[in-house]
């Protein structure tokens, strides 16, 4: 395995650590809990896995969370309208799609910066899901059908491990997406050329490679990958809500924390995803014990400060957040 | 080989943004930001359109081409602009029609409701604004003037209540409470802004992450200190008890039940000033704009590079902060939760401005009008006034672009290609 | 024989420069050619021309008897035109091998994977055919400068290149390095490869070349065999007029220490001392220069001596006190001026205008600011003074420093930093990109200093430079100094030995001066 990709050997230490304690959390000898665990990491693990592709290419994608917030509502919508959750999914994740094409177009094309575009991209999501759900149901909040679960049988009879073949289809999606990325960066061109445009794009240009296009692809990607983790968020429940920071709430920056945590690996930022995701678990049991609900909802938002601080200096490519223009030097 | 950091990463990309946007000339910038504002209404039109088209109505609102709509983009902007000034103009003026009425409709004040809206929500966000713009200038994204602002407008609050029992009631009280209350709320919001410019100056924490995450956390909790504590009792929202009058910022010349104060505005303009001033003209100032240009030069230049990080997220929490007590002070007279988002549209003003003070001066009423004129949407027409955050996230966006809109001003002027990148030969 | 390459009348025009007059150069197949010229002359851009970065304002380009025109650099891998950059163009978290195959990795599984195994014995009898030694399975951040370059060169043969381009490839190598390359050339030239490599050392030039080719000013003033040629005939080409190097120096009286350094220990990101147990001082009246290729810790050093790094371990003292732990303000304020080696990081702010640029560094002096407020009247004046005497151009306090050229930026951060009044200057590059003029006006005025009791500590990339104006010269090799030599005894060949790492000989120990 001598070419298995580096994860930080401390970074590595310090998310099964982690990952531990939020086993512990959440109590993962219970077959709800990781069923639960699981559900609650879907949205997450999908955002940052589509934040890989784009940071890795060097493109900065702040906005996951508008991606998330999107395809959540358009999901909904277009289930209601075509009566069909498969459909309602694929057009929440056309329409996340279209929202990177929008912000590949502006940073790569407009050399707007990044970071801005970005949160533009969040800003507009944020207002338009809401406006258009109460255009649509006069309320900011809708519902329709959802996902039904598949349930593999003899091996969801497992004790415990039986929740990975217990469950809705984005789950077991997720787990693909996970290996599928984590097989797309490590062992083919288009893998390497992302690295190398996020790392040294000059390298990559010279060698013949448009750079741009890696990054237009590497954005779109991201936007599918977080627009399927927004469409399964609601069609997994049947419901948007849009209230507030709307129902994604905040699980499209908590996805950058958990890839910057994951060092940018898929199967890391995975089990740092199940960090999260087990505290979330944990926090729902919590709260029908001794703590007021609304301290323990903090419980994730601490977290990402507090591990954010741990992990300090994070290796991010050395090219992320630059506008790259061939033939300048 | 070199082990970039994501502070480095992020001061490194900011210093970028700053030297296009130090490149452009003022004017430049506000044909960008007018542009901007123009390209935004534009694309808001589709959409009311469209929607207007997505939802069901008996009557249609407007018909163009032929083709039925439920909501009139003409009425929709009509009402987001000239209603948030109280409707000032005479519909008899109509000078393409050669009848010269005059301008202003007769009986039409401009101390009425609807501008008192406009001007509290402008004071607000001249302090959001502020507070972006000063943290963005010294290199700093801080995204949580939001949880700032929620934090001043608690502290200022709970403070208020405290101390009102112990002072005398009067003009003496309210010359001793209401400094103090602002003073709480710059005090308790910069405390906030302090965290995550420590957690950056020494831990290397990315603040746009963790400014996010505390907005988070000071929603949360004040909704659980307010709820487990300090809950109005019988009311169904999540809300303090009214403070004492002599708490409340006292209202000029404006009808004292529009909830705006003359006194708070002209502050906030001061606050533009102050800051200005700052920025401009004090050593503390020229550090912090040296640090968020080119964070190697002021180290060069002998910066303390970690303290001017602390000290600009605490002035801009501090800022944050006066604009909660502004809003409990001035507008709740009470502090409740679900806190509009004065913090996002600090970030939409301080971009619009240019991260200038003084710009802040003129975006900050801008958008005042558009919180007010969302409101009287809400009631003149069938519109969501939801509407309004879509405009203030394409504003961000089309404000980011400015290539966007240079491309297309120089195709406008001539058909100059663009000159090629280069020539600086380093041999 | 077609010439391998033929460039016929190429100008290239950029806004306000003409960096390319009319420039024809003819390189026959299987030969070495230099381009020789000072920095500025075009011989960059002519590459990148040929290279296909830049398209040329007018003028053909002619590649094995066919005439082409390159639109973007893969025209011109297309066309069997290879070019190696001053800065590598190499992924340093890759190995050899990815980087040698970046973009065109060979496949399998139709495609879906990288042929890992292919892409290895790819290389392998890549450096097999042209003898060169690559371990293919190491990452780039663990190889020395050396090998990374031939990692490049290994770059461009595998993608079928004839032509190879290398832009100053010397610069950063050590003389062992130096040869060593030398020695690829000929293995490639062997070949059947045709090499052009940009230089602006006339020695390098006569050592390596078949034909060489010098620019001065966008122009070629002249094509002239390796073998044929003087020194003296390549470098009156060059500059154009008889060069006068020799520097007038007052006598040397030094006075009492005004830097110390002692057992100073600098690492740098990674962990790794750079600076090993370097012990030097600094007299007052005297300059003390510290020689050496670049990389070798120098950078590190006046980055711990001026405050811009923390030292792991070691004793600074300026003056009588001892500053190992002041922060950059308190050194300046303790009279240490700085010229740093990276004027468009450091030295200014680029998108300050010349004014604020004015008061960097200044700006709690008392001299410009009351009670914290800047007086910007009396800034301006001081700036508008800096300008008239160090010849800034343009001479407009109101230009941003980015709008000035990085010759005239050196000028101004020169002229702030020596107005400091100060006991030390630390003078990094103080000439780097500077015309001949400015150059001699900047020694006179760090002699002029000298000559007033001001220390200076200068490193120079330039020898002649470090030779000519320092009184004593420390070598630094791998993070110490190898040895510290009388400069006016010392020869380049045992310079060269020293900057190499070489032990030194014991008579020329300049300690005997003290």
């Amino acid at each position: 395995m001598r070419e298995l990709p580096s994860l930080g050997r401390k970074t590595l230490g310090g998310v099964v650590v982690l990952a531990l304690v939020g086993g512990v959390l959440s109590g993962f000898v219970d077959k709800n809990a990781l069923s639960s665990t699981l559900r609650l990491s879907v949205p997450i693990a999908f955002a940052a896995l589509g934040g890989i592709f784009a940071e890795k290419s060097g493109v900065i994608n702040i906005g996951l969370e508008g991606h998330l917030i999107i395809s959540a509502f358009v999901g909904i919508y277009a289930t209601n309208l075509t009566g069909n959750v498969w459909i309602g999914f694929a057009a929440g994740v056309l329409a996340s799609t279209l929202f990177a094409v929008v912000f590949a177009i502006v940073c790569l094309e407009f050399r707007a910066d990044q970071i801005i575009a970005g949160l533009a991209v969040w800003l507009v999501a944020l207002g338009l899901a809401p406006f258009l759900s109460t255009v649509i149901y006069e309320s900011v909040n809708a519902g329709s059908a959802g996902f039904d679960p598949i349930t593999i049988p003899g091996l969801s009879e497992i004790p415990v491990l039986g929740a990975l073949f217990d469950a809705k289809p984005p789950v077991y999606l997720m787990l693909l997406a996970v290996v599928g990325s984590w097989y797309v960066l490590n062992y083919t061109a288009f893998g390497r050329w992302v690295h190398a445009s996020g790392e040294n794009p000059q390298a990559l240009d010279t060698a013949g490679v448009s750079v741009k296009r890696v990054r237009y692809a590497s954005v779109l990607l991201s936007g599918v990958l977080a627009g399927i983790g927004g469409a399964s968020l609601s069609l997994s429940l049947g419901e948007f809500s849009g209230n507030g920071q709307t129902m994604v709430d905040g699980r499209g920056f908590i996805a950058i924390v958990v890839y910057l945590l994951g060092n940018y690996n898929p199967i890391g930022t995975f089990l740092s995803t199940t960090l999260f995701a087990g505290l979330q678990t944990a926090q729902i049991q919590l709260q029908s014990g001794y703590l007021p609900s609304s301290l323990v909802q903090t419980i994730p938002y601490i977290t990402v400060i507090i591990v954010l601080a741990g992990v300090g200096r994070t290796r991010t490519p050395d090219a992320a957040g630059d506008h790259y223009e061939s033939g300048e030097e | 080989m070199s082990e970039s950091d994501m502070l480095a990463r992020v001061k490194e990309r900011l210093r970028a943004v700053l030297r296009r946007s130090a490149q452009t000339s003022a004017v430049e910038r506000l044909l960008i930001s007018t542009a901007a504002l123009g390209l935004a209404v534009l694309v808001g039109t589709v959409l009311i359109l469209v929607s207007g088209r997505m939802t069901t109505c008996t009557t249609a609102a407007a018909t163009y081409f032929g083709v039925g709509f439920c909501y009139d983009p003409v009425t929709v902007f009509d009402r987001l602009f000239l209603g948030a000034l109280g409707d000032p103009m005479n519909p008899l003026f109509r000078p393409l029609h050669g009848e010269f009425a005059p301008p202003f409709r007769k009986g039409w004040s401009p101390f009425n409701a609807a501008m008192a809206v406009t001007l509290r929500e402008t004071t607000v966000l001249v302090f959001t604004g502020l507070s972006v713009a000063l943290a963005f200038r010294a290199g700093v994204f801080n995204i949580g003037t939001q949880g700032q602002l929620v934090a001043g407008a608690l502290a200022s609050a709970l403070g208020l209540l405290v101390l009102a029992p112990i002072v005398p009631g009067g003009a003496v009280g309210a010359v001793l409470l209401v400094p103090a209350g602002l003073c709480i709320g710059a005090v308790a919001g910069g405390l906030y802004g302090a965290i995550p410019g420590v957690l950056k100056a020494y831990a290397d924490a990315n603040e746009v992450i963790t400014t996010i995450m505390l907005n988070f956390v000071a929603a949360q909790f004040a909704l659980y200190l307010v709820s487990n504590h300090f809950q109005r009792p019988g009311s169904q929202v999540v809300e303090t008890v009214p403070l004492p009058d002599v708490g409340t910022i006292p209202s000029v010349v404006f009808d004292p039940r529009t909830n705006f104060s003359l006194l708070a505005l002209a502050i906030a303009i001061g606050f533009g000033g102050v800051i200005y001033y700052l920025l401009q003209y004090t050593t503390m100032g020229y550090e912090l704009r040296t640090s968020g240009l080119q964070p190697a030069g002021a180290e060069f230049g002998g910066v303390k590079t970690k303290r001017t990080i602390i000290a600009s997220l605490t002035l801009s929490g501090a800022l944050g902060g006066l604009g909660g007590a502004m809003y409990v002070m001035m507008i709740l007279g009470n502090f409740q939760t679900g806190v509009p988002s004065y913090g996002f549209d600090g970030i939409t003003v301080a971009i619009l401005a240019g991260n200038n003070p003084l710009g802040v001066l003129f975006a900050a009423p801008l958008f005042g009008i558009i919180k007010s004129g969302s409101i009287v949407i809400d009631t003149a027409t069938s519109m969501p006034p939801q509407l309004v955050d879509v405009l203030r996230g394409l504003i961000v966006l089309f404000v980011a672009m400015p290539e966007f809109f240079r491309l297309i001003g120089r195709r406008a002027i001539a058909d100059e290609p663009s000159v090629p990148n280069g020539g600086d030969e380093d041999a | 024989m077609t010439p391998a390459i033929s460039l016929d009348g190429i100008t290239k025009r950029f806004p306000g420069v003409l960096a390319n007059d009319d420039v024809d150069l003819t390189v026959e197949r299987g030969t070495v050619h230099a381009l020789l010229g000072e920095n500025g002359a075009g011989k960059t851009t002519l590459m990148n021309v040929l290279y296909g970065l830049y398209e040329p304002t007018s003028g053909r380009i002619v590649v094995d008897g066919t005439e082409r025109s390159f639109e973007k650099p893969q025209d011109a891998i297309d066309a069997g035109i290879g070019m190696i950059h001053q800065h590598f163009m190499l992924v340093d978290s890759m190995t050899v091998a990815e980087n040698v195959t970046l973009g065109t990795e060979p496949r399998k599984w139709g495609g879906l994977a990288i042929d890992r195994d292919q892409a290895r014995q790819d290389v392998v009898d890549l450096c097999e055919r042209f003898g060169l030694a690559v371990d293919p399975e190491t990452r780039i951040s663990e190889l020395s400068v050396g090998v990374q370059q031939r990692t490049e060169i290994l770059k461009t043969l595998y993608r079928g290149t004839d032509v190879l381009i290398l832009d100053e490839p010397t610069a950063v190598l050590t003389p062992q390095e130096i040869e060593e390359l030398l020695s690829v050339f000929e293995l490639l030239t062997d070949q059947g490869k045709t090499i052009i490599f940009i230089t602006h050392k006339l020695g390098e030039a006569m050592q390596a070349a078949d034909e060489i080719t010098v620019l001065r000013d966008g122009r070629n003033v002249g094509t002239v065999d390796a073998e044929a040629t003087t020194r003296e005939e390549l470098a009156e080409l060059m500059v154009g007029r008889e060069v006068l190097l020799e520097v007038e120096t007052s006598s040397y009286d030094p006075g009492a220490v005004t830097l110390s350094v002692d057992d100073l220990t600098v690492t740098n990101e990674q962990g790794i001392d750079v600076v090993s147990d370097v012990s030097f001082t600094v007299r007052r009246g005297e300059v003390f220069g510290i020689a050496g290729v670049d990389g070798n810790g120098q950078s590190e050093l006046i980055e711990a001596i001026t405050g811009l790094r923390r030292p792991q371990a070691g004793v600074i003292e300026l003056g009588d006190r001892e500053i190992t732990d002041d922060d950059r303000r308190e050194r300046i304020d303790q009279g240490m001026a700085h010229i740093p080696a990276d004027r468009h990081e450091r030295g200014v702010v680029m998108d300050f205008d010349l004014v604020e640029n004015g008061l960097l560094g200044s700006q709690h002096a008392e001299a410009f600011v009351n009670n914290g407020r800047i007086d910007w009247k009396r800034t301006r004046e001081h700036t508008e003074t800096i300008i008239e005497e160090y010849d800034v151009q343009p001479p407009n306090p109101d230009a941003s420093a980015s709008a000035l050229s990085g010759g005239n930026q050196q000028k101004f951060i020169v002229g702030r930093e020596l107005a400091r009044d100060p006991q030390l200057v630390v003078a990094t590059h103080p000439t780097r990109g500077v015309d001949i003029g400015s150059t001699e006006f900047i020694h006179e005025r760090l002699l002029e200093l000298r000559a007033a009791g001001v220390g200076v500590l200068l490193v120079s990339s330039k020898l002649e430079e470090v030779r000519g104006i320092s009184d004593r010269l420390g070598v630094m090799y791998e993070g110490e100094f190898v040895d510290t030599v009388d400069p006016e005894a010392v020869t380049e060949e045992e310079l060269g030995l020293l900057m190499a790492g070489e032990q030194p000989a014991q008579e020329v120990s300049a300690d005997e001066r003290e």
